[in-house]
């Protein structure tokens, strides 16, 4: 049975569960994921699922899971080593475009735009001593 | 063995104003404006004389080190006047005086004869006090 306080969800078997089904997102964000596959993990029926998700972490699993791939895209974006398309793909999208449009939506910038601002940022960080690196947690220390 | 100072920081209200105030009245060079952070702009200015010593225009953010308390008390002191203060040279103290003082610079003394030359006070645009000084 579930309990629930302003839209909140209070039963910790439930709450278990859903961790449950975002520790799987969280592993396998890179798959195509389908709310079947993700509820299963939770062993709720999809639409319960995805209401009781919602409740709980105020956004919905496909969210949840295009944030867990815009945050790995990001980190990629920030290295040299994949090229742009390689990332899309890397992270679990299925096409450039629907990547571009979102990570444009979720971050403010193109991923190339990302990636050259990355470059500019660490170039420039070259320049700045370490004590305001540290002091202003550009950098631990 | 410490040779000199290469960096040293000034607090500002606004990092654009402050650069307006300090590149096109007061003269600095920009020596250094980019992102470093996402939110993080490292803006460092230099006297023509001393290119090798960066003065930073810093704003006083929450987030970074501050919290959103410690921002408002160090922007309440910097309005004060009293978070320190800044001495620059000049081979012409009354000269510049005339000069900056027309580019709308406010002033606290006019050109005063000291012990060690020909000193005027004035403020920035954030509040903060500098002499202005004539060595002898």
């Amino acid at each position: 049975m579930v309990k629930r306080t302003d839209g909140n969800v209070t039963d910790l078997e439930t709450l278990q569960r859903l961790g449950r089904a975002r520790e799987f997102i969280d592993h396998c964000y890179d798959h195509p994921l389908s709310l079947d596959q993700i509820s299963e993990k939770a062993c709720f029926s999809r639409y319960h699922f995805l209401r009781l998700f919602r409740a709980a972490f105020n956004k919905t699993p496909h969210q949840y899971l295009i944030e867990r791939r815009i945050e790995k895209a990001k980190e990629l974006l920030g290295g040299d080593e994949l090229r742009v398309t390689d990332v899309c793909f890397e992270v679990g999208f299925q096409s450039l475009g629907s990547f571009s449009s979102l990570f444009h939506k979720y971050v403010g910038h193109a991923p190339i735009t990302y990636r050259e601002k990355v470059r500019q940022r660490e170039q420039a960080k070259r320049q700045v001593p370490g004590c305001f690196l540290v002091m202003y947690k550009l950098e631990s220390a | 063995m410490i040779r000199k100072m290469s960096h040293a920081t000034i607090f500002v209200n606004n990092q654009n104003e402050a650069l307006e105030f300090y590149r096109d009245k007061l003269g600095f060079r920009v020596h250094t404006d980019a992102m470093v952070g996402e939110d993080f702009r490292w803006l460092t200015i230099c006297t023509n004389d001393q290119p090798d010593f960066e003065i930073i225009l810093m704003e006083p953010k929450p987030g970074m080190m501050m919290d959103e308390e410690t921002v408002q008390q160090l922007r309440s002191i910097m309005q004060k006047g009293v978070l320190g203060a800044g001495a620059f040279n000049t081979d012409d103290c009354r000269g510049t005086y005339e000069e900056l003082k027309a580019k709308g610079v406010q002033f606290l003394s006019p050109p005063a004869e000291r012990p060690y030359g020909i000193e005027a006070v004035f403020k920035d645009n954030s509040g903060n006090w500098f002499s202005l000084t004539q060595p002898r």
